[in-house]
């Protein structure tokens, strides 16, 4: 895959805002690579063993993209609220990995080959975080962001807040909310065992 | 039940807003009115109240998605003195926390290593807190402080540590753009700790950029020091953990040396290979193993087998530019596969670095060229008697007074031959072991020495008695059997300048002094100085008061001298003499004589007098398995030398063993990698002498491609002839005809004279191609040119009865027996006169098979029985029963017997 330069994934920043369906999903792309690339970066300086924050991956991702042309460059508070949701996709197809292997699937990795990130929660129950996700960002973008900023990229609310330009409260109140949706959407989906 | 939920959270969702904004009362009433106005409405936004409150007080989706050390489980946790504050960061081998002392005593910030049991286990406990206070003493303002480590009531091993704040050293650079330069520069101050620790005997084991911190004052601090030595499950000698993933991996592959990867041994070259790696990765922004990264298979066989690229192929083009040549053989030495190899010590490493910084030519470029096969072929001095004193030196003092007491010449002999029993550098190992490193493999000799030197300077300090004088010459000779050449002509020169301050009655001692400062000289080339000072010692050693191994001393680096002067037969004197007052004063180890045994064969062997050298070196090499020692690098250097002088004489299946028992030794010494490509060449054009032309020219390609990874030009230009004798054989003969091409441009471009004996080997060989093909003609005219050659030529006394049997056998093809005869006959007579009385040569076999059968083809049948029966004589011991050579004499002979 070729890797993106730093001012087209700006130039579809710029166009994805603006609406454009087929800029988002290149610029998705484009930054899972980017995300993908940095992460095994980090794991080549510190070798295995090594956890990688979501946070840090994405301050890195930033700075490294925005480095070179800080004007062509969204802010960084739109960039990681769009950025948040590639993360999002990434620790999904990862745990989906793991489960893969788990049940000795043959499943071709799409996602980091080796154990960037240390995600310590139950696999399955992120699979079906992210189905409810899609759902919850489909009827309320917001607080599906909220979601992906706190627990898929571990910023605080407070930062949230600052991002977002919202009052904390706020913020707070839309990860109740958006809980509260998830948890209902996940148990009435709930598989038999 | 999805469409319904969907349906249910639009219409409620915006009422949920009001209602959580609500405090409970409020909230109630504001639900009530809600109620009477739309039930339905209201029924849905309950429903999803009740949502959110169970929502609040579960953990769904609480914390975040990423792992963090539980701060509540151990905040507070009393390890040690010390209790835990906070966590500030994660390593591979535990976390770290950030700690205060509690008993009362201030030591500001800390930093807690918890690690994982695991890797302690239950015997390593005690050794664990032993090993801490042991590394604990190690004291460096750039290496971060190990303060103290032990296991906590409850069974944890921890480390406490001064805490670094700072960046790791490749984020550092590339945050503050550093170029190529400032960041060589930078490196160099990550060495100097590092080869202070090794001075003290302390390897690291696991340096990588996270443990290279730079501070906000632009100060560099190692982290981790010693560290994984202390994680040792296994007590044997430096065995590093396993580097798989399950295990929790406590060393980072990403750095680990081949050696390491391999079989587990750790050395101070094991930390000059990751610093090698380091300054890749801060040079170019990428790992030497490249793509091989991402998959730990991969990755450990990149280490192990694959050369990394240069820095300036695949760094950005600006960068490249300054990266090209001293720079790229400065890294590429450094991460040599080999750790015999690297960089023998970090010091060395730096003053290369700094030589470059200031554009002075470095030492790597010389070492490409210096490697075994030229050690193979003219070196294999080793520590002399004398190398027993550096043992005395060291060993805490008690020793080396009891050595000055023993001043007088009888007593000091005896000494010396208690001593003498250590001489090697294997011995002074253990012996230095057994005191200074209690735990690990050997260091590099090299390591060794430096602390030697350093010990006695601290010892001697000021004072220039003979004993320091005599110590600074032992080491100097052992910097030198280390192919230090440098430090040994350092060393040795100081060695002379304090010896001339002394007083008369220690005359020998500087006469000895003399003598190994010209020994060392004349590897430098500084021949005149070197025969001035020879000559100097050898008139100032009273004969009558002088102990006898010191003049045996003196003999042997005036042979050395005389030889690397090219005096050959005044080497062999030398060698002799050397020899002979050891024997008769019956003193000097078994490894002396061996060593003085060694000598007088490599002198004969120079000079060509390969009869003599041969029966010297079956001498040296029973003195060797008397010892113990037939499976050493000495004895496969041995062998190798041994192995040329019994080919030359016409033993070449003799020689063929040899060659391989030599190349056994040296590949169960590393990992194949370390047969030398001269060995190798010698063994396949010995194989293809035997007449295995297939199996010889494998060989010789294997050389062929061993010497141009190592840069050895000589080896690849010799190549060319025995690679094209090999494809001859096979009948390849337009290969042959490329190959000698070759060999003649290279010989031309060297500015050889045209009659050279190169120009007469190749067109020797250049007959016997043509005469494969069947063009007697050319084949005729090149054997003239080859004899013209050698018959002029002064040097080519073995060269010459070979062109003339070439000749021989070109006329026999042609059916020109008058030739023949005469070619034949005179290459006999040369040969002859030139064999030892009573040998059976394959040299004497093919001349009687050649004359043979000429008599044959003449008619002269009874001449040609008898010479046909001596040929067999000679090529059935010295070829075998079944080389096609035989074979032919004896079908030859079976026909001319009558009935």
């Amino acid at each position: 895959m070729d890797r993106p330069t730093d001012t087209s994934i700006a130039l579809l920043f710029a166009s994805a805002e603006r609406g454009d369906p087929a800029s988002g999903s290149a610029l998705f792309a484009a930054l899972y690579t980017e995300l993908h690339r940095i992460a095994q970066r980090e794991l080549g300086r510190q070798g295995w063993g090594v956890s990688i924050g979501a946070t840090s991956l994405l301050h890195e991702a930033y700075l490294d993209l925005s480095r070179k042309d800080a004007d062509a460059f969204p802010d960084r508070n739109r960039f990681m609220g769009y950025a948040a949701r590639v993360m999002r996709g990434l620790i999904v197809d990862y745990a989906r990995n793991r489960q893969a292997l788990k049940r000795g699937g043959q499943f071709e990795l799409t996602a980091l080959s080796t154990d960037a990130l240390d995600v310590r929660v139950d696999d399955r129950e992120l699979t079906r975080v992210s189905e409810a996700m899609d759902e919850l960002a489909d009827l309320e973008p917001d607080l599906a962001e909220v979601v992906d900023l706190k627990y898929f990229c571990g910023f605080s609310f407070e930062e949230i807040a600052a991002m977002k330009n919202l009052s904390e409260r706020t913020v707070r109140r839309h990860w109740t909310k958006a809980r509260a949706y998830l948890h209902t959407a996940i148990r009435d989906t709930a598989l038999p065992m | 039940m999805g469409q319904n939920r969907r349906a249910s959270w639009q219409s409620a969702s915006p009422y949920l807003d009001t209602a959580l904004d609500l405090p409970p009362e409020e909230r109630a009433r504001w639900l009530a009115s809600l109620r009477s106005e739309s039930p339905e409405l209201a029924a849905q936004v309950e429903r999803w109240l009740r949502e959110c409150q169970a929502v609040e007080g579960d953990e769904f989706l609480e914390g975040a998605a990423e792992v963090e050390p539980a701060r509540s489980a151990l905040a507070g946790l009393q390890v040690g003195a010390y209790r835990l504050v906070e966590p500030i960061g994660h390593g591979g081998m535990g976390s770290v926390w950030m700690a205060e002392r509690t008993d009362g005593r201030f030591e500001g910030k800390v930093a807690v290593k918890l690690l994982n049991a695991a890797l302690v286990g239950r015997a390593g406990e005690e050794r664990f807190a032993r090993e801490g206070r042991i590394l604990a003493r190690l004291a460096h303002p750039q290496i971060a402080h190990l303060l103290d480590a032990g296991v906590s009531s409850i069974g944890q091993p921890y480390l406490v540590l001064e805490h670094v704040e700072g960046e790791e050293i490749d984020r550092y650079c590339d945050r503050r753009g550093l170029g190529v330069h400032d960041r060589v520069r930078l490196f160099l101050d990550v060495l100097a700790p590092v080869a202070h620790a090794h001075a003290n005997l302390v390897v690291h084991r696991d340096l990588k950029p996270s443990n290279v911190l730079v501070t906000g004052s632009g100060q560099v601090k190692l982290l981790d020091f010693g560290i994984a030595r202390l994680l040792d499950a296994d007590d044997s000698a430096g065995r590093a953990p396993r580097l798989t993933r399950e295990d929790d991996a406590v060393l980072t592959p990403a750095y680990a040396a081949p050696e390491q990867v391999s079989r587990g041994e750790v050395t101070t070259a094991t930390d000059v290979y990751a610093l090698g790696v380091l300054l890749y990765v801060l040079l170019t922004g990428r790992h030497p193993a490249g793509d091989a990264l991402t998959s730990p298979a991969a990755l450990l066989d990149s280490i192990v087998s694959v050369e990394p690229p240069k820095m300036s192929s695949v760094a950005p083009a600006a960068a490249a530019r300054l990266l090209r040549g001293d720079l790229d053989t400065i890294v590429a030495q450094a991460l040599r596969k080999e750790p015999g190899r690297r960089y023998q010590s970090v010091t060395v490493l730096a003053d290369d670095l700094r030589r470059h910084l200031q554009h002075e030519p470095v030492s790597a470029r010389a070492d490409a060229y210096t490697y075994r096969a030229a050690k193979f072929v003219r070196r294999n001095r080793t520590a002399t008697a004398m190398g027993a004193v550096a043992v005395v030196v060291l060993v805490g003092g008690v020793v080396a007074t009891s050595w000055q007491a023993a001043r007088a010449a009888a007593e000091r002999d005896f000494a010396m031959r208690q001593l003498a029993r250590a001489e090697s550098m294997n011995d002074l190992n253990t012996f230095l072991l057994s005191d200074a490193a209690p735990h690990g493999r050997p260091f590099t000799a090299g390591e060794l020495l430096n602390q030697a030197e350093a010990l006695l300077n601290r010892q001697s300090a000021g004072t220039a008695d003979d004993v320091t004088v005599e110590s600074l010459i032992s080491i100097g000779r052992q910097y030198r059997s280390q192919d230090e050449d440098a430090n040994a002509r350092r060393v040795l020169d100081r060695a002379y300048e304090l010896a001339l301050g002394l007083p008369p009655d220690r005359a020998s001692t500087r006469a000895k002094a003399a003598c190994a400062l010209a020994s060392a000289l004349v590897r430098g080339d500084d021949v005149p100085r070197a025969r001035a000072l020879i000559d100097e010692a050898l008139a100032a050693m009273p004969t009558d008061r002088t102990p006898v191994l010191d003049r045996v001393f003196c003999e042997q680096c005036a042979s050395e001298v005389m030889m690397e002067a090219g005096e050959a037969e005044r080497g062999i004197e030398h060698a002799l003499t050397a020899e002979r007052l050891a024997a008769a004063s019956g003193l000097g180890s078994g490894l002396l004589k061996m060593t003085l045994a060694m000598d007088v064969a490599e002198a004969y062997r120079m000079a060509g007098r390969n009869a003599e050298a041969s029966a010297a070196f079956e001498v040296a090499f029973a003195r060797l398995t008397a010892l113990g020692r037939e499976r050493t690098e000495k004895a496969g250097t041995l062998l190798n030398n041994w192995g040329l002088a019994r080919f030359l004489l016409g033993h070449p299946v003799e020689a063929e063993q040899m060659f391989r028992r030599a190349v056994d030794i040296a590949s169960a010494d590393g990992a194949g990698a370390s047969v030398s490509p001269m060995l190798t060449l010698n063994l396949a054009r010995t194989v293809i002498e035997n007449g295995r032309a297939a199996e010889g020219l494998e060989m010789a390609e294997r050389a062929v491609d061993d010497a141009r990874k190592a840069g050895d030009q000589l080896v690849e230009v010799q190549s060319l002839l025995v690679r094209s004798a090999g494809n001859r054989e096979l009948g390849h003969f337009s290969r042959s005809d490329e190959l000698l091409a070759q060999f003649e441009r290279v010989q031309k471009e060297r500015g050889m004279p045209s009659d050279h004996i190169a120009f007469a080997a190749l067109a020797s060989e250049r007959a016997a191609v043509a005469l494969g093909r069947g063009d007697f003609s050319a084949a005729a005219a090149a054997a003239d040119n080859a004899v013209a050659i050698a018959e002029a030529s002064r040097q080519a006394r073995d060269a010459l009865p070979r062109m003339l049997l070439r000749r021989a056998n070109v006329a026999l093809a042609a059916g020109r027996m008058a030739v023949a005869t005469t070619d034949a006959t005179r290459a006999l007579a040369l040969e002859q006169a030139m064999s030892e009385p009573g040998s059976r040569t394959s040299r004497l076999g093919r001349c009687y098979l050649a004359l043979g059968e000429a008599h044959r083809a003449e008619g002269r049948s009874a001449e040609a029985r008898a010479t046909l029966a001596d040929a067999i004589a000679h090529l059935e011991p010295s070829l075998g029963a079944d080389h096609v050579l035989t074979v032919r004499a004896r079908e030859l002979l079976a026909a001319l017997r009558p009935g």
